[in-house]
């Protein structure tokens, strides 16, 4: 059997640069059945000890990986790719910590809930390795598929769901748009190809009747990708899945998916369609810009702080697209990485705050901030080093990951878009400073807050201690992120 | 053998059909049958561009496609059918808890 015999082969070479995300589907699949009969579907704490230790391994496991390219050009493993699987899976061992005070007021099972988010979490590795669009579109969706899960997760409470349908039904729509365009590209290079590399250079020589063709295609890919990261206009979904959604949740949807899609972004429209930009520079500039000032004006009115940092991170998406337009894809794909990494921390850390305060009931408020500086002066200002360093406020590290953003787009020539961006900045600290004000000057309500749980605790101690000391390095960062992210 | 124009033509008849239906029908089933339809228009492009260039790849990816429709139908099921028990309706008007 010779055919056999050579696909045996094959699958020996190139499995070692799949180690880690197979090994995460296995275990998770595990975890269902046949672990629940051996731990015990009711055993919340040892659930949430097996799944930390699997997504750690499955992360160790794939950092180790080979470079490399395998599965007849379909996945790639280069340091951009280990950077970004570095970020989800980070985004994931922050979000299972996260869930416990949550899940162990629930009484629903938490066995799935975290199936789930390893399930997604390995979408999330395969996709930002993805140099193929068929590779790339169906890890996307073995990503998204489990978050619309996890999103409706708390059945019995009405908004949850409401969020989850809302999210659903939006992205089935975005995913078909994705699709046809897919098709489209694959039509206009004669049925012969997805491959990125091979796509580069057959869309660039494509014939005057197949240009409508590859416009229509690149367009519908990028509106694919638009819908997957909630640029401004395709960003009705966010919202209100952000605050629908249990809030460990909402901090997984605004750091890991959103890390993965955009490592994506720039891999497919910086490789893939690098020789057709012309296409698709003027579409994308417009995305930014708009998702700039409807992320930063729309969060000014906001009550709830869900609703704050969704639309807050709708504005962070539009500054990351500025690395997604620069022309030098490795470039951009570091500066994205850099500014993604210090998101997740400053992110991680206030969803940390909100978590505790928020306890059992829905008290996500601003008002609920309240005199926290009197109350709780630790947890106050930690909360301030997030949100001001969120605001890219120098020197705090939030600062220099902005800065080099920005110094790379006027490098590229995006003057333009560069100054918007620098103006919502501004615009930005106010609202986030408008929540400092209110921890700070305001009179605190009765009643006495109860201690942090040593999890939470720990997330916030560490993701407050590494802004400060990234703030001590700023100026090296950059370096560093280069030497990372070339593997 | 239909020319590969025709092909283009009628699965765009079949995307703007499903994308029509996605946004002006509310009924929560409806809106996802018309989701599988966009799927479809572009699994008909991929079958026909796969056979015009004699290759199988194309036909591979439609074939994942379905499988992926498959399991993107159960789990939109799955939420429609939490939405009813706890709304006892899937009209996507009345749906309206979360805004801002």
């Amino acid at each position: 059997m010779p055919f056999a015999q050579s696909l045996l082969e094959s699958l020996g070479r190139d499995l070692p640069y799949l180690y880690g995300p197979l090994f995460l589907v296995f275990a998770a699949t595990l975890m269902i059945w046949p672990g629940d009969l051996l731990v015990g579907r009711t055993n919340k704490r040892a659930w949430s000890y097996v799944a930390f230790l699997v997504l750690a391994a499955g992360g160790a496991m794939a950092l180790y990986a080979p470079l490399g390219q395998g599965f007849s050009g379909m996945f790639r493993v280069d340091g951009l790719t280990k950077g970004f699987q570095f970020l989800s899976v980070l985004a994931g061992l922050i979000t299972i910590v996260l869930s416990q005070p949550q899940l162990n007021a629930l009484r629903e099972q938490t066995v799935e809930y975290y199936a789930l988010i390893l399930f997604s979490t390995a979408g999330m590795m395969l996709l930002v390795g993805a140099t193929d669009l068929v590779s790339m579109y169906f890890s996307l969706e073995l990503m998204a598929l489990c978050i619309y899960v996890l999103v409706a997760y708390l059945r019995h409470q009405e908004r949850s769901v409401e969020a989850g349908m809302k999210y659903f039904m939006l992205g089935a729509f975005s995913s078909g748009i994705l699709l046809y365009g897919i098709s489209l590209l694959f039509a206009a290079t004669g049925g012969l190809t997805t491959n990125l590399a091979e796509l580069n250079e057959k869309l660039a020589l494509a014939t005057p009747n197949h240009t409508l063709l590859v416009f229509a295609g690149v367009l519908m890919v990028l509106v694919g990708f638009a819908f997957k990261v909630a640029a401004v206009p395709f960003h009705m979904w966010s919202p209100d899945a952000y605050e629908g959604a249990p809030t460990p949740i909402t901090a997984f949807m605004s750091m890991a998916p959103k890390a993965a899609a955009l490592g994506a972004f720039v891999r497919v429209f910086g490789t893939g369609f690098h020789g057709v930009s012309g296409e698709w520079m003027l579409p994308i500039s417009f995305l930014a810009g708009a998702s700039m000032v409807l992320g930063n004006v729309a969060a000014l009115r906001q009550q709830s702080l869900k609703r704050l940092l969704a639309y807050s991170s709708i504005a962070h998406v539009g500054y990351m697209l500025l690395g997604v337009m620069s022309a030098d894809a490795q470039a951009g794909g570091q500066a994205i990485w850099l500014y993604m990494l210090t998101y997740l921390l400053m992110q991680s850390g206030a969803f940390a705050i909100l978590i505790h305060l928020q306890g059992k009931g829905e008290g996500e408020r601003i008002d609920d901030f309240r005199g926290l500086a009197r109350r709780r002066p630790v947890l106050a200002f930690a909360m301030l080093v997030c949100l001001l360093s969120l605001a890219g406020i120098p020197p705090l590290v939030g600062f220099f990951s902005k800065f080099y953003l920005f110094k790379l787009a006027i490098e590229q020539g995006h003057i333009t878009l560069t100054v918007l961006a620098l103006l919502t900045s501004a615009v930005a600290a106010f609202y986030y400073l408008n929540v400092v004000a209110t921890m700070y000057f305001k009179e605190a309500p009765e009643g006495e807050l109860k201690p942090m749980g040593s999890g939470l605790a720990l997330i916030l101690t560490v993701t407050c201690a590494l802004i400060l000391v990234g703030t001590l390095f700023g100026p090296k960062l950059l370096d560093w992120t280069a030497k990372i992210t070339l593997g | 053998m239909p020319s590969m124009n025709m092909v283009l033509i009628f699965s765009f008849l079949l995307f703007s059909l499903g994308v029509v239906g996605v946004l002006i029908r509310r009924n929560a089933l409806i809106i996802l049958m018309c989701a599988e339809l966009m799927l479809n228009a572009a699994n008909i492009n991929l079958i026909a561009f796969a056979r015009h260039s004699g290759t199988v790849a194309g036909q591979a990816f439609a074939l994942l496609v379905m499988g992926l429709a498959a399991a993107e139908v159960a789990i939109g099921l799955a939420i429609v059918v939490a939405l009813y028990r706890r709304k006892n309706t899937i009209t996507v008007d009345e749906i309206h808890l979360l805004k801002g």
